[in-house]
């Protein structure tokens, strides 16, 4: 079960986490016995229920060490429930936590939400701006789960988080798709869920590299050129995806973006096919540049950097404007980057005792 | 680090080769799993893509330590 310390008071209590290396080197709100048993029942879970063996330190993810972090983060009971659920994500054996923290590659859990859970359990932004600050869902679930990654699964920088240099995502990555006001059919549905269910989709992920594309409705290829400059940006020839290939990536569309592929008569699907077809590179032009491992060691002239197109995560959030996002991937581990669903209930009506 | 411990749980006598840099990360890896007293011999960092000239220099100068630490 959960260690428990004692300090005279909230101020004393937060330099001894900081000593502890219990915090992500920010302030965080003091656990006390109260705050976590409300957060608690907010995951309408007893506290005890073991959620999963986390790495690289091997300890026991409990609902309660959970809420513990969630309260650090600075989280709303309301947005538990997705807390629970991303970790639960991150425990599954395909998404290879344990690897994941201790690479050295900068790599971080991307949160993506849909479903009913982005206005109950938030809400979880996904305008403007929402992979910025601001936003009190989207800062504190993603800030949450790193913190359980710090404090459960032990990753601590230098000594089990050994990222060269990681990247701010690592302190939180969270948003929601803007279904609303997407072409597209939501990120979830397109996963196998329903439209009503609420669910949240973790993938390692990059920080977002901005792709600029000024679009103009007069040229007839006005699509195909926008799928161009999205390919150059998801797998240039630096990234692990041109390198090593195989490992899934991120794709932020913003609406205008998304709606001059739909508007060509692409669906989700289409887009990530074309996508995928562009994702490839010539033996000759790219081996010289992936010395050491990599798949210059592949006896084709021609490779792909996805398996197939269901590797590339395409959802639609931001602003109206010129750029859209890519975060290209770590493409190692076991699985190679997977990305994860899991499905959960945003709403479970359980009455949370006010705040003494 | 793993790679070792897996290697010993197999009953495989088992030396570990870990960088400097790394040298902490072992540690960790060790204790979480449970397998502190594992040997390791110590290398230089970085080893990867420091030229083969550099890693014979290495290999020359931890083999006699990797064959000790057997002998133990």
């Amino acid at each position: 079960m959960t260690d428990w310390l004692t300090a005279s008071d909230e101020a004393a209590a937060l330099e001894l986490l900081h000593a502890r290396q219990c915090t992500d080197g920010l302030p965080v709100v003091i656990p006390t016995d109260e705050r976590v048993q409300r957060m608690v029942i907010q995951s309408s879970m007893e506290g005890d229920m073991r959620l999963g063996i986390m790495g690289p330190a091997g300890k026991v993810a409990t609902v309660e060490k959970v809420a513990v972090a969630a309260v650090m983060a600075g989280c709303l009971p309301d947005y538990m429930p997705v807390v629970v659920a991303a970790v639960q994500a991150i425990l599954k054996p395909e998404f290879d936590l344990t690897e994941m923290q201790a690479t050295t590659h900068c790599t971080a859990p991307l949160l993506i939400v849909n479903g009913p859970a982005r206005r109950d359990c938030g809400p979880v932004s996904s305008g403007f701006g929402a992979l910025g600050p601001g936003h009190r869902a989207n800062a504190s679930i993603g800030r949450a789960l790193r913190l359980a990654m710090i404090n459960i699964g032990g990753g601590r920088a230098g000594t089990s988080d050994m990222a060269l240099l990681g990247h701010p995502g690592k302190f939180t990555y969270c948003l929601a798709e803007d279904e609303e006001s997407s072409p597209f059919e939501p990120l979830h549905v397109s996963r196998g869920f329903t439209e009503d269910d609420s669910v949240v989709t973790v993938i390692g992920a990059e920080a977002p590299h901005s792709v600029m594309y000024s679009g103009n409705a007069d040229l007839p290829d006005n699509h195909t050129r926008l799928l161009d400059v999205l390919a150059i940006g998801l797998t240039n020839s630096a990234t692990n995806n041109a390198v090593l290939g195989g490992g899934a990536a991120t794709v932020v569309l913003n609406p205008d973006h998304a709606h001059i592929l739909a508007s060509a008569g692409l669906s989700r699907m289409k887009v990530c096919q074309e996508l995928y077809q562009r994702c490839y590179f010539d033996k000759p032009a790219q081996g010289p540049l992936s010395t050491g491992s990599g798949k210059k060691q592949s006896a084709h002239r021609r490779w792909y950097c996805f398996d197939s197109a269901e590797q590339i995560l395409v959802l639609m959030a931001g602003g109206s404007g010129l750029y859209s996002m890519v975060m290209p991937s770590w493409c190692a581990g076991s699985h190679k980057n997977s990305a994860i669903s899991v499905q959960f209930e945003s709403n479970p009506y359980c009455e949370v005792p006010v705040q003494s | 680090m793993r790679d070792g411990i897996a290697t010993a749980r197999n009953g495989i006598p088992c030396i570990a080769l870990v960088t400097e840099d790394f040298w902490p990360q072992g540690d960790f890896v060790a204790q979480s799993l449970g397998m502190s007293a594992l040997p390791r011999v110590q290398l230089p960092h970085p080893v990867a893509g420091s030229g083969k000239a550099n890693m014979q220099v290495i290999a020359e100068e931890i083999t006699p330590k990797i064959i000790a630490a057997f002998a133990l």
